[in-house]
């Protein structure tokens, strides 16, 4: 089964997230920042989609999707940022990166579950 | 500088940034009450979480006085008691300092935002090193039992003028915009 990864600092947001997709049948993972996020993408090839936060310590959520792009292997997983900002400079930023799509905080599961759900494959 | 157009804007922003994100359910009653804004009283609790928004302009300092009462942590960790008080109202303050960045936006096009960090509530008595050119203090009563108090601090470098409208699209968080 495809897997979606939920990458965000606060553990409220991942068990909010993760649960909800969990409860709808999709295969989750959770990191706590850009730079586990990073490694658990290195260590599971079934990711297609992940779930993103910006604003976290160690490495945030942009610097991580651009880092993602960069790898020859990950081209194709698609990413979504789950996010508090919405700056137009930051989601032009997302854009050049690669980034799929944005969603203002707070998480509304079932207005984004179907599109979820065919963007995880 | 920062003109009484602005100071009254900063308001509404903060007002309806609190009371749509500060309850737990969209039930749940917030009253707000903005104290004198000359004297000050001094913050009575003992914890507080700091979020900074940041311009070329200015520095909004958005803080959260609360301690964690009984009635405090049962009302705000009641759908997660599994958790501790601190992850989930940090999340809660995010949220709020999020409302009121996504609102500025539209003015200050520049912003930036921080993750929430805790302090010692002792540190509210400096706020004045900072030389702001404007401080707000609100208590905040959820549901008439929960109380908190709220801080806006906002350091300039220049004029700040601008007059809040509430947009006509109210509601743009949760939706997905795919590009």
């Amino acid at each position: 089964m495809a897997k979606i990864l939920v990458v965000d600092d606060s553990s409220t947001v991942r068990d909010e997230v993760a649960g909800f997709l969990k409860k709808n049948g999709l295969d989750v993972g959770t990191a706590v920042d850009g730079r586990d996020g990073l490694a658990k993408l290195k260590a599971d090839s079934g990711i297609n989609l992940v779930v993103c936060d910006v604003n976290m310590p160690n490495m945030d959520g942009l610097t991580m999707v651009e880092k993602i792009r960069s790898e020859a292997g990950n081209k194709t997983i698609n990413v979504i940022m789950l996010t508090t900002e919405s700056s137009p400079a930051m989601k032009e930023r997302g854009k050049a990166a690669g980034v799929k799509g944005w969603i203002v905080k707070p998480f509304k599961g079932e207005a984004v579950l179907e599109t979820f759900k065919k963007l995880a494959g | 500088m920062i003109t009484e157009h602005a100071r009254q804007s900063l308001d509404r922003i903060f007002q309806k940034a609190a009371k749509s994100r500060l309850i737990v359910d969209a039930a749940d009653t917030c009253d707000i009450r903005q104290l004198t804004d000359g004297d000050l009283p001094a913050v009575r609790e003992k914890s507080m979480v700091v979020l900074t928004i940041s311009s070329i302009q200015f520095r909004l300092l958005v803080i959260l006085h609360v301690d964690e009462t009984p009635a405090i942590g049962s009302y705000f960790c009641r759908n997660a008691p599994d958790k501790s008080f601190d992850e989930i109202f940090f999340e809660i303050a995010n949220l709020c300092c999020g409302a009121i960045n996504q609102d500025m936006q539209r003015y200050f096009p520049d912003l930036g935002m921080s993750t929430p960090y805790g302090l010692s509530g002792r540190c509210a008595a400096f706020l004045s090193e900072l030389r702001p050119g404007h401080v707000a203090r609100y208590a905040v009563t959820i549901n008439r039992t929960v109380h908190l108090s709220a801080t806006l601090c906002i350091c300039e470098s220049g004029r700040i003028d601008f007059t809040y409208e509430e947009p006509a699209d109210q509601e743009v968080s949760g939706e997905l915009e795919l590009f």
